[in-house]
C-alpha cells in the first residue's frame, strides 16, 4: 500500500499532470485500498476544504497582496534602492540582503509562503539586473525563506511544543544559533557564488545619494515597522499584519504616491486570488494525501521495523533527522510534525536526549523538507508567483541543501550550537 | 477487526489517556485491534467527528463545546457555574444524569452517533498578566475563548473582553500580548507551555470542561450483543479510570507549573469573591436557552435536577 | 509631498516581477472553449470567477483590517472574522482553480514532457487533460455528496450561526467547471495543431502568441 501510493504520486508527478492530480490520486489509491472503493471519497473532499481553512494561512493571501501592491507601485523599489545605496558595492551585497530580509520577514510573520512573495518577489528582479543567475535566485529565496521556521515565532516548534510537552521559550531560544549559522553560511556562499560568477557591484553611493534614497523610502519603510514592531509589540497576529500592510500599500500607492488607479488594484486582487487558488488547491490536496498516509498508520509500519530501540543517542538522532528529512519531503510539516514525534517520544526520552535539541533539529529538518522535492509549499509558491517551470525553481538548491544538511550534522554533533543561548538564560 | 477511535488531545493528555485504557480494555478481553489517532492526525475536532458520522472512524471522543455547532443543546456544558466544584457531586453527577444518560443519547442519535460516556477532564481556570479577584480586575483584559457564543457572553458578563483567536497564535499572542489571557484546564495549561507567557492562575471555580465518546450508531448497532457489551465494558473501565486518574491531577499540573515557573501565582478565589462571578449566570442561561436548541429548557431543567440529586 | 511627482520606476525594473501590469489577464479577451451560446454563458461564468477572485482578496483584506480596528478603537473582536475569512478562502480557491485551469496556471512538473518532441507531447497532453478531467468530475460528484450531506446534518458556523453548507457551495461548482476546462483542452489538443495547456495557452512558460489563438 505504501509502495502503491507514494509510487503513483511519483510517477503521475513526474509525468507532468497537474500537480493536485498526483496528490489527489495518491490519495484516492489508499482510499480504495483500504475500503475496497471509493464510497469514501467525501472525507477526501473534506480534507481538502479542511487544508486551506486554518486561520492562520490567511496571512499568505494578504501578504502576497500587500507585495503585489508593493512591487507595481513605488514602495518595493524606493526600498531596495535604500539598500542598494548601501550595500550595492560589496561584492554579493545584494543576495546576502535578500537573504537577511527574507530570514526576518519570515521570522516575524511566520509564513514561508509569504516571505516568497513578499520579499523574493520584488528583489528577484534586482537580482537577476545585478547579474545573479534565475536559478541561484530562485534557490536563495526558498531557501532562505525557510530559515523562519527556526528563528522565533515559530508554529513548528510550537506544535512539537505541545505534543512532546517540551518548553516553547526554550526551544526558541535553541532555534536562534542555528538559524543565525544557516543565515551565516548561506551569506558565505553568496559571497562566494558572486566572485566565482564575477557578479558586477555598482559603483560606492556618495552619502547624499545615500541620504536622498533614505529620503525617497521614509514612507516605505513603514512596512517593516507595521511588520516588526507591530507583531513583536503586541499590535497585530501575523495574519492582520498582513492586512495592515495591504491598507498601508494601498494608502501609500493610491493616495500618498497617486500610481495606482482603480482599474489596476481591482487586476491586483484578481492577480493576488489567482496565486492563492493554485498554492492552495496544493496546499489542500496535500493535506487530502497526509490524511491517508496518517490513516493507513504508514510510519508507523515503517518506523516498526528499523529497530531504533537499540540504537545508541547519535543513531536515534540521525534516525530522527532522517525520518523527517523524508516525511516533510512529502507531506506538510505541521502533519509530519503531529505524527512522527509521539511515535517517536518513548525512544528520545529512553535515550536520555534533550528534547530541546530533538526539537531544534526536527524544526531544522522541516525547514529543509519544505524546500524540497516534490512537495513543497514554498517551491509552489515560487512557480506560482515567479511564473517559471518547476524545475528551474528548483534546480539551484542543492548547495543550499548541502549547507542544510551540513548544519544538521554539526548540531548532531555540537548541541551547544542550539543549547548556548538556553542554558546562559537557564544559569 | 480493526476499530479507529480519534480524539482532540495528544496521547499523554486526559482525553488520551482515556483512549489508552479503553485500548487496552478491548484488546484484553477480544481479538478486535483499537487504532488511536491524537489530536490532529486526522484533522481538526470537526473533521473527525464527521469522519465518524460517515462511518470511516468507529470511535470519536469530541467535547460539547465543539459538538455544539451539530447539536446545539451540547453548549448547556459551557454555561457557567453549572457543574458542582466539589469532585465527589461533579463524579455522580456524571455517573447518575437523567440529562446525558437519557435525553443527550437521543440527541446525538439524530446525528448518526452513539452517546457512550460524557466525562470531565478537569476545572477550567483563566490565566493572566494581572491577578484577578473581581470583575473589575478583568476590565480591558482580552481573554482568548474559543469561537462559542456562550463563551464570549460568559467572558463579557464577567467584565472581560473575550478575543477569539487560533489556537496556533495563541502561545505567540499571549508572549507580545495581542491576548492577556485564556481559559483551559490545569493540564492543559501544563501541557501546552502557555504559562511560560502568563504570571498568574486564578481558580474562579465557574466549569469543569467536559466531554464526550461517541461511536458510529450504524457501527455500533450492527455489532452483536457481545461486542457491544465489550464496549460499554470498555467505557466503563475507561470512565472510572479516568477519575481516578484525575484526582489530584489538577494539583499535580499546577504543581509541575510552579516548578517550572517559581514566580507564577495561582489563586483560588473565595466563596464571596466568586459571588460577583456567579451572579452572571443567569443571563448566559438565557442566551443558552436563545441559541441551545429546541430541547434546550429540557436539558437545562434536567441537568438542573440531575445536579440537586447528586448533592444529596 | 515631494514624493508624489517622482517617476515611477522603469519598466525594466518591473519585467520580471510577481505581477506586471503586462502580465495580467485580460478577461475581455477571453475565448471559451465552447460554441455558440454555451461559449456565451462559459464567458460569462469566467468573468463572474475573476470578480469573486478580485472582491473575495479585497473583502478578506477588509474584514481581516476591521477585526483589529473593532479590538482597539471600540474593545470589541468581530467575533466572525475567522469564520468569513474561512468562508473567503474557500470561495478564492475554488473560483479560482477554473479560472487558472481556463489560463494554463495550474502548477504541474513538466521537466520530462518539455523533453518531448511535438508528437508525442500533444498525446501526452491529452492524457493529461482527460484524466485530469475524469478526475475532477468524480471528485465533484462527491463534492455535491459532502455538501449536501453537511446541509442534512445542519451543522452552522458557531459564530454567525448560519449553515455551514452555504459556505461551501462553490466547491462542487469549482470541481465540475475545471473539470470542464480539462475536457475542453483535451478535445482542443485532438483537434487543433500544437500543443495546449488550456483552450486558449499554448504550451511553454512565454505567453502565447496573439494569432495563435483560435
Ligand atoms: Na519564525
Ligand atoms: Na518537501
Amino acid at each position: 500500500m505504501t509502495a502503491a501510493i507514494l509510487g503513483t504520486m511519483v510517477v503521475l508527478l513526474l509525468l507532468g499532470f497537474p500537480m493536485m492530480v498526483p496528490l489527489l490520486i495518491g490519495a484516492m489509491v489508499g482510499f480504495v485500498g483500504i475500503f475496497g472503493g471509493i464510497g469514501q471519497l467525501d472525507t477526501l473532499v473534506q480534507q481538502v476544504i479542511a487544508g486551506i481553512q486554518p486561520a492562520s494561512l490567511i496571512a499568505v493571501p494578504m501578504f502576497i497582496f500587500a507585495a503585489d501592491l508593493m512591487t507595481r507601485g513605488q514602495s518595493a523599489a524606493r526600498l531596495i534602492d535604500l539598500v542598494m545605496a548601501f550595500l550595492g558595492h560589496v561584492r554579493g551585497g545584494l543576495a546576502i540582503s535578500a537573504a537577511g530580509a527574507c530570514t526576518m520577514f519570515g521570522a516575524v510573520s511566520g509564513s514561508t509562503q509569504a516571505t516568497v512573495v513578499a520579499v523574493g518577489g520584488p528583489l528577484r528582479p534586482r537580482l537577476l539586473k545585478a547579474g545573479y543567475s534565475d536559478k541561484f535566485t530562485l534557490a536563495l529565496i526558498i531557501n532562505a525563506s525557510d530559515i523562519a521556521f527556526l528563528i522565533p515565532p515559530s508554529i513548528g516548534m510550537i506544535i512539537y511544543g505541545v505534543v512532546s510537552g517540551t518548553s516553547i521559550s526554550e526551544l526558541f531560544l535553541a532555534g536562534i544559533g542555528p538559524g543565525l549559522l544557516i543565515l551565516l553560511l548561506f551569506s558565505i556562499y553568496a559571497y562566494i557564488y558572486a566572485v566565482r560568477h564575477n557578479v558586477p557591484t555598482e559603483p560606492k553611493a556618495s552619502w547624499s545619494e545615500r541620504g536622498r534614497a533614505l529620503a525617497r523610502a521614509l514612507w516605505p519603510l513603514g512596512f517593516p515597522a507595521i511588520v516588526i514592531g507591530g507583531i513583536y509589540g503586541g499590535v497585530f497576529s501575523p495574519t492582520e499584519a498582513a492586512a495592515a500592510c495591504v491598507l498601508y500599500a494601498l494608502i501609500l500607492e493610491m493616495v500618498i504616491f497617486r500610481d495606482l488607479t482603480l482599474k489596476q488594484l481591482f487586476a491586483t486582487a484578481k492577480s493576488t486570488g489567482l496565486i492563492t487558488a493554485v498554492v492552495f488547491i496544493l496546499i489542500g490536496a496535500g493535506t487530502a494525501f497526509s490524511y491517508i498516509i496518517s490513516f493507513a498508520q504508514i510510519p508507523q509500519a515503517i518506523l516498526g521495523g528499523i529497530g531504533i530501540d537499540e540504537m545508541g543517542p547519535y543513531g536515534v538522532l540521525f534516525t530522527i533527522a532522517i525520518a523527517f528529512f523524508i516525511g516533510c519531503m512529502f507531506v506538510d510539516p505541521i502533519v509530519v510534525i503531529l505524527i512522527l514525534v509521539p511515535i517517536f517520544a518513548p525512544v528520545v526520552s529512553a535515550s536520555g536526549l534533550d528534547p530541546v535539541l530533538v526539537g531544534t533539529l526536527i524544526t531544522l529538518q522541516v525547514a529543509i523538507g519544505s524546500a524540497t522535492p516534490p512537495f513543497g509549499c514554498d517551491i509552489f509558491t515560487a512557480i506560482a508567483v515567479f511564473k517559471r517551470p518547476y524545475w528551474e525553481v528548483i534546480r539551484g538548491t542543492p548547495p543550499f541543501i548541502a549547507i542544510l544538511l551540513f548544519v544538521s550534522v554539526l548540531l548532531i554533533f555540537f548541541p551547544q550550537i542550539a543549547l548556548f543561548l538556553r542554558d546562559m538564560a537557564i544559569s | 477487526d480493526t476499530w479507529r477511535y480519534a480524539f482532540e488531545e495528544a496521547l499523554d493528555e486526559v482525553q488520551g489517556v482515556f483512549a489508552q485504557k479503553f485500548k487496552e480494555e478491548v484488546e484484553a478481553n477480544s481479538d478486535h485491534e483499537v487504532q488511536l489517532f491524537p489530536f490532529g492526525t486526522l484533522g481538526e475536532s470537526d473533521n473527525i467527528l464527521e469522519q465518524t458520522q460517515s462511518g470511516i472512524l468507529q470511535f470519536v471522543n469530541q467535547s460539547p463545546g465543539f459538538t455544539g455547532a451539530l447539536i446545539p443543546e451540547a453548549q448547556v456544558f459551557l454555561v457557567p457555574y453549572l457543574l458542582p466544584e466539589d469532585e465527589q457531586q461533579l463524579y455522580s453527577f456524571f455517573r447518575d444524569s437523567e440529562a446525558i444518560n437519557g435525553i443527550f443519547p437521543e440527541l446525538y442519535a439524530e446525528q448518526g452517533l452513539e452517546l457512550l460516556t460524557m466525562y470531565p477532564e478537569g476545572e477550567v481556570m483563566v490565566t493572566s498578566n494581572r491577578p484577578i479577584a473581581a470583575p473589575a480586575d478583568f476590565d480591558d483584559v482580552k481573554v482568548r475563548v474559543m469561537t462559542n457564543p456562550l463563551l464570549v457572553s460568559s467572558y463579557q458578563a464577567f467584565g472581560a473582553t473575550p478575543t477569539p483567536l487560533p489556537w496556533g497564535e495563541v502561545y505567540g499572542g499571549l508572549q507580545t500580548g495581542i491576548i492577556d489571557g485564556h481559559e483551559n484546564p490545569a493540564f492543559f495549561i501544563e501541557s501546552t507551555r502557555t504559562f511560560e507567557v502568563q504570571e498568574h492562575i486564578t481558580r474562579l471555580g465557574h466549569n469543569n470542561f467536559t466531554t464526550a465518546l461517541m461511536a458510529n450508531k450504524d457501527f455500533f448497532d450492527g455489532l452483536s450483543e457481545e461486542d457491544q457489551q465489550l464496549i460499554r465494558n470498555a467505557t466503563d473501565a475507561a470512565f472510572e479510570h479516568i477519575l481516578e486518574y484525575q484526582q489530584g491531577l489538577t494539583e499535580a499540573s499546577l504543581e509541575a507549573i510552579e516548578a517550572a515557573k517559581p514566580s507564577i501565582t495561582v489563586t483560588t478565589l473565595s466563596e464571596e469573591e466568586r459571588a460577583p462571578f456567579r451572579a452572571t449566570t443567569e443571563q448566559v442561561e438565557a442566551t443558552f436557552l436563545e441559541i441551545g436548541g429546541p430541547r434546550a429548557q429540557e436539558v437545562l431543567d434536567q441537568m438542573k435536577a440531575d445536579l440537586e440529586a447528586a448533592g444529596s | 509631498m515631494s514624493d508624489t511627482h517622482q517617476p515611477a520606476a522603469g519598466p525594466d525594473q518591473r519585467a520580471t516581477g510577481p505581477a506586471t501590469a503586462e502580465d495580467d489577464i485580460d478577461d475581455a479577451a477571453y475565448r471559451s472553449g465552447l460554441p455558440g451560446p454555451l461559449g456565451f454563458v462559459d464567458r460569462g461564468i469566467a468573468r463572474l470567477e475573476a470578480v469573486i477572485l478580485a472582491l473575495g482578496v479585497l473583502a478578506m483584506a477588509v474584514n481581516t483590517v476591521a477585526n483589529v480596528v473593532g479590538r482597539f478603537v471600540f474593545g470589541r473582536s468581530l467575533y466572525f472574522a475567522e469564520e468569513v475569512n474561512a468562508a473567503l478562502i474557500v470561495l478564492i480557491t475554488f473560483a479560482g482553480i477554473s479560472y487558472a485551469a481556463r489560463h494554463g496556471r495550474h502548477i504541474r512538473m513538466s521537466a520530462i514532457l518539455d523533453m518531448l518532441p511535438v508528437g508525442p507531447r500533444k498525446l501526452a497532453m491529452i492524457a493529461i487533460s482527460a484524466l485530469t478531467a475524469a478526475l475532477l468530475f468524480l471528485l465533484s460528484w462527491y463534492a455535491l455528496d459532502y455538501v449536501m450531506t453537511q446541509a442534512s446534518r445542519g451543522r452552522v458556523l458557531p459564530a454567525l450561526r448560519i449553515p455551514q453548507w452555504w459556505t461551501l457551495v462553490w466547491v462542487p461548482v469549482g470541481l465540475f467547471l475545471t473539470a470542464l476546462q480539462y475536457a475542453l483542452t483535451a478535445l482542443h489538443n485532438a483537434t487543433h495543431p500544437g500543443v495546449w495547456l488550456s483552450t486558449g495557452v499554448k504550451d511553454g512558460y512565454a505567453p502565447a502568441e496573439p494569432e495563435d489563438r483560435p
